[in-house]
């Protein structure tokens, strides 16, 4: 045993063990570093691939495995579905004509910003990740930064959490890293949006901190606040499935199931700038002492 | 010939880690259970370092370890120190009391893999997140249990691997003799 320390191999595990110490620490501290865009750089085609076959594999597994009465019943429902959508339409153009008259006669003019969105593929999901964070395609070179909110057509997603030349990492808001600060935009309430191991494994978000005589009641749709200017303001993040008290105090607990199921996300959106990005609205919840409402 | 298999044995060693991380994290490869995908890359670094020499060994467990760390979010080093020091100690434990066969393979799996699975829970998980005992229970064992899966499949590959690019004729590892 004596003799194992004095061997090459132990001085190369000593050496070893000191870099990859400084490499932990490095990291940490720099957030991404050199190694890991390179790492991206190798892996992130080959993932693409093999994600975009895998999801070619699938869909053609999945739609063989239907009968041919199922398919059927699914064509009648989505042409039943478009044909409301094409009601709607047309009540939503001549609402949106009206709208413009009224403008103009009332000489109102507003520019309304908007979002500017980076569409990006789902490439990876890490068996480590307890808290369902993917990897995405697009990358610095793309202009995603670290920050950037994650978005579907269903809702609120996540945030980049590292950005390398060619991939990204993203945080789900399943995950207790994140908190949101949100509202019940038909109660007018505000509350913070977050998660844990438990809601995160039934896929469900908790809206903390609203009042002991809250109005918000299961059905009523929760959206981001923009306060704090880490998310875009009227981003959907979910539907209330239920409304309990809360287990350390007087308040109430919204539990909020989300649209999209966020552990098989596939097809997003990085919000790269919107309005108010960055820019702390100086209004604090009073409800949430310890002021990390969107923060990550 | 002896350096040139095994330059050839370690590119292929190279090519399995990185084909293994891409299987492991392509979305919807690999069925989930219980909620939980398997960790591929273990079982591959440990099956290698039973048939290599220490520093090798050591050399793949911190490839497929920063993979590992890369795939989880871009902060490396910690899987890469861990797998290691799993794969140096594996090969010295190998090489001076085991002969390598199927069954030493599964036992040397189970310990080896279960020490890095409580490592991750206890250094990623339990200083940072709540209800760690839930965590460990309803995501860590699951995984713990799927990944044990792989092993005897990563050492038969492994092991071929091994025979066929001529690990054997450098006298690195003791077969069992059967």
């Amino acid at each position: 045993m004596k003799d194992f320390f004095k061997t090459s191999s132990f001085k190369v595990l000593a050496i070893a063990v000191v870099v990859l110490l400084g490499l932990i620490i490095y990291t940490a501290s720099a957030g991404g570093s050199f190694l890991a865009s390179l790492l991206g750089f190798v892996t992130s085609p080959m993932q693409s691939v093999s994600t975009s076959t895998t999801g070619k594999v699938t869909e053609f597994v999945d739609l063989n495995s239907l009968s041919r009465e199922e398919l059927q019943d699914m064509v009648d429902s989505l042409n039943q579905e478009n044909a409301q959508l094409r009601e709607q339409l047309v009540d939503y153009e001549s609402l949106q004509k009206e709208n413009e008259q009224l403008k103009t006669q009332l000489e109102i003019t507003e520019e309304v910003p908007e979002n500017t969105l980076r569409a990006a593929t789902v490439i990876g999901r890490d068996p480590n990740d307890v808290f369902y964070g993917f990897s995405l395609d697009q990358g610095t070179l793309a202009g995603v930064e670290a920050g950037d909110p994650v978005i579907t057509q269903s809702g609120l997603v996540g945030v980049v959490s590292q950005a390398y030349a060619t991939t990204s990492k993203v945080t789900c808001i399943l995950s207790e890293d994140i908190n949101v600060s949100a509202v019940a935009p038909s109660r007018g309430e505000s509350g913070v949006i977050c998660s844990d191991i438990t809601t995160a494994s039934s896929g469900l978000l908790r809206m903390r901190y609203l009042a002991s005589d809250t109005q918000v009641q299961a059905g009523d749709i929760i959206t981001t606040s923009g306060a704090g200017g880490t998310f875009p303001k009227d981003i959907i993040i979910g539907e209330v499935q239920s409304v309990q008290k809360a287990d350390n105090d007087v308040s109430m607990v919204a539990m909020v199931r989300p649209y999209e199921d966020l552990t098989a996300v596939e097809e997003v959106f990085v919000v790269i700038d919107f309005p108010g990005a960055g820019e702390d609205t100086g209004i604090p919840l009073e409800e949430d002492p310890a002021g990390q409402e969107d923060t990550e | 010939m002896r350096d040139f298999n095994r330059v050839i044995r370690y590119l292929a060693y190279t090519l399995e880690i990185l084909v293994l991380f891409m299987l492991q994290e392509t979305p919807g490869l690999l069925p989930s259970i219980f909620g939980v995908r398997p960790v591929l890359l273990f079982p591959a670094v440990v099956s290698i370092a039973m048939f290599e020499k220490e520093i090798p060994a050591l050399a793949f467990g911190i490839v497929g370890g920063l993979f590992c760390d890369f795939g989880l979010s871009g902060t490396l080093g910690f899987h890469a120190l861990v797998l290691g020091l799993l794969c140096f100690f594996i090969s010295l434990v190998v090489r001076v009391y085991m002969q390598v066969n199927l069954v030493t393979a599964l036992l040397t799996g189970v310990w080896s893999i279960g020490l890095a699975i409580c490592a991750q829970w206890f250094f990623l998980y339990f200083f940072n997140y709540a209800q760690p005992a839930y965590a460990f229970t309803h995501h860590y064992a699951p995984k713990y249990g799927y990944t044990l899966l792989f092993v005897p499949l990563l050492y038969l590959l492994n092991r071929g691997l091994s025979q066929a690019l001529g690990a054997q004729e450098e006298g690195q590892f003791p077969y069992s003799r059967k």
